[in-house]
């Protein structure tokens, strides 16, 4: 392929990418917590063309080779349901899975029948002192915006809220949830809104001109594509020809 | 291509479920003591198209990878336990719970069943009944000479028989109260049954234990149905559903003119 040909079939396979990820940011437009991925354009230079001396002269294919998480916050949605807290600006809660400790800002727990606070997957909610918060399972559950636990007034728990380290990014992990880095977390100020959820922050509007900027990104890309390939035909055809 | 058009299916089916949900709300917004259900969504697994850490080049690696989502999964629809809307009716037998319990319904199988739904009934015998005829838990039982019914906030039942000045108490109903009211399981009828996830009921006099509430006679709990809310809900959803069938159509396109590069 020349390199006309191959950069704007880059380019496609890139948009097909972005089409992914936008596919998903609008089906999990009800998830609670959810963050909207975005695509990360950069170019690629093969390795060779960028070691040798004239390396700009290489074909330069645009790829999608990252894509980075809008952390924006989501709009509140109240529930009424005292075991709903929405984290305002930062953070994280803190979920222990069975395979490790993983972060999530979906903050719609449960009460267990043995006082455990857990995540709709049944993974307990880590406090502040690390081990998973227990509390009476009888008594009503008072979340302030520090993240403190109270019932009957009493200190019962603290919520550990967690922040990423300036500079890292998370990988998600599904199901609301992100791995939990290893190189650790920094503590984060809480502000916690209980009998709140808080949406994902997928803006509609913006999703319906990205789908169309898409597509027709996409468009003029097949056209290049074609145009190229009839060049390429032109050339065979009408260059090599001796007679007319 | 294919997540995307997959990922969109998963959204329209999540956004179907949520109408069906929104659906049941609104046809039980007049049920008594009706709790309204909403539906929770989580995204489903990631496909990792670049690890981060990848060598990008002989000297660079990738500081953070390519992540692509599958789509969504509903994964809940809990039951939200406010309170509903009061309505009097002056009726002796039609109690309001004011306060997070649930009165306990003996079944015909003998398993205990929860309501909010306060709209009792005398059956034949004179005992306290559901409006399926279902008994109250305690049995609590009216004599057929008893002139007024009189229950107390506390949820003692006490008549009055004519010509006579004292009323006498013939019990006291007791209320339940969970720790985790949204993991109950709706049976029908305005029933709820305990699982693992709502815990083992903690039973008490109304008025008893802080948040298990106190009774109102002559009044009824409605639905806590917001139709504002419902109606809302009913906008975003057909409004993302739309979306998705959007993004359907938009990779059908783009794959259209993938095949239409060769002529």
């Amino acid at each position: 392929m020349d390199g006309f040909t191959a950069a704007a079939a880059s380019g496609m396979r890139a948009r097909l990418e972005t089409l992914d990820l936008l596919a998903n940011n609008l089906a999990n437009a009800s998830a609670p917590g959810f963050k909207v991925d975005r695509e990360f354009y950069g170019t690629y230079l093969s390795a060779d063309a960028a070691e040798s001396p004239g390396n700009g002269t290489g074909s330069v294919m645009p790829v999608i080779e990252k894509q980075w998480t809008d952390y924006a916050q989501g709009s509140l949605t109240p529930t009424g349901n005292s075991l709903d807290v929405a984290l305002k600006g930062k953070g994280f809660f803190v979920a222990i899975s069975p395979s490790g400790p993983l972060l999530t800002r979906d903050g719609s727990f449960r009460l267990s029948s043995g006082g455990d606070l857990e995540t709709q997957d049944g993974f307990k909610v880590r406090g502040q002192d690390g081990n998973p918060i227990q509390l009476d399972a009888t008594k009503p559950v008072v979340i302030t915006s520090e993240g403190e636990i109270r019932q009957d007034g009493q200190l019962a728990a603290q919520l550990d809220i967690v922040d990423k380290k300036a500079g890292t990014d998370l990988s998600k992990h599904g199901m609301n949830y992100y791995n939990f880095p290893q190189d650790g977390m920094a503590v984060a100020g809480a502000d916690l809104q209980q009998g709140s959820l808080e949406s994902s922050n997928f803006e509609p509007a913006e999703s319906a001109v990205r789908l169309v900027t898409v597509l027709r990104q996409f468009e003029m890309l097949q056209r290049a594509v074609t145009l190229s390939t009839e060049m390429n035909r032109q050339v065979v055809e009408q260059v090599a020809r001796v007679t007319s | 291509m294919i997540r995307a058009l997959a990922s969109a299916a998963s959204g329209m089916n999540a956004q179907q479920l949520n109408v069906d949900t929104i659906a049941n709300n609104l046809a039980n917004a007049n049920t008594n003591g009706f709790k309204a259900r909403r539906t929770q969504f989580a995204d489903l697994l990631y496909q990792n198209l670049i690890q981060p850490g990848a060598a990008a080049g002989s000297q660079t690696i990738i500081p953070s990878g390519l992540q692509v989502g599958l789509g969504t999964r509903p994964s809940s629809n809990d039951i939200i336990s406010l309170q509903g809307t009061f309505t009097e009716t002056d009726n002796p037998l039609d109690l309001a719970i004011e306060g997070k319990g649930f009165f306990q319904i003996r079944l015909p199988s003998g398993e205990t069943a929860y309501t909010r739904d306060g709209g009792f009934q005398l059956d034949a015998t004179g005992n306290i009944v559901t409006a399926d005829g279902n008994p109250l838990e305690p049995q609590i039982t009216v004599p057929a000479q008893a002139q007024s019914i009189t229950i107390a906030a506390d949820g003692t039942v006490s008549y009055k028989q004519s010509g006579q000045a004292a009323s006498q108490v013939v019990g006291q109903i007791q209320l339940a109260n969970f720790a985790n009211p949204a993991g109950l399981n709706s049976i029908g009828g305005n029933l709820f049954s305990q699982t693992d996830a709502s815990g083992d009921p903690t039973v008490g006099v109304p008025g008893g234990q802080e948040g298990i509430g106190s009774l109102m006679q002559g009044y009824v709990e409605g639905s806590n149905v917001n139709i504002v809310n419902e109606f809302v809900n009913l906008i975003v959803s057909q409004r993302a559903y739309d979306a998705n069938s959007k993004v359907v159509k938009a990779a059908d396109e783009m794959y259209q003119q993938v095949n239409s590069i060769t002529q």
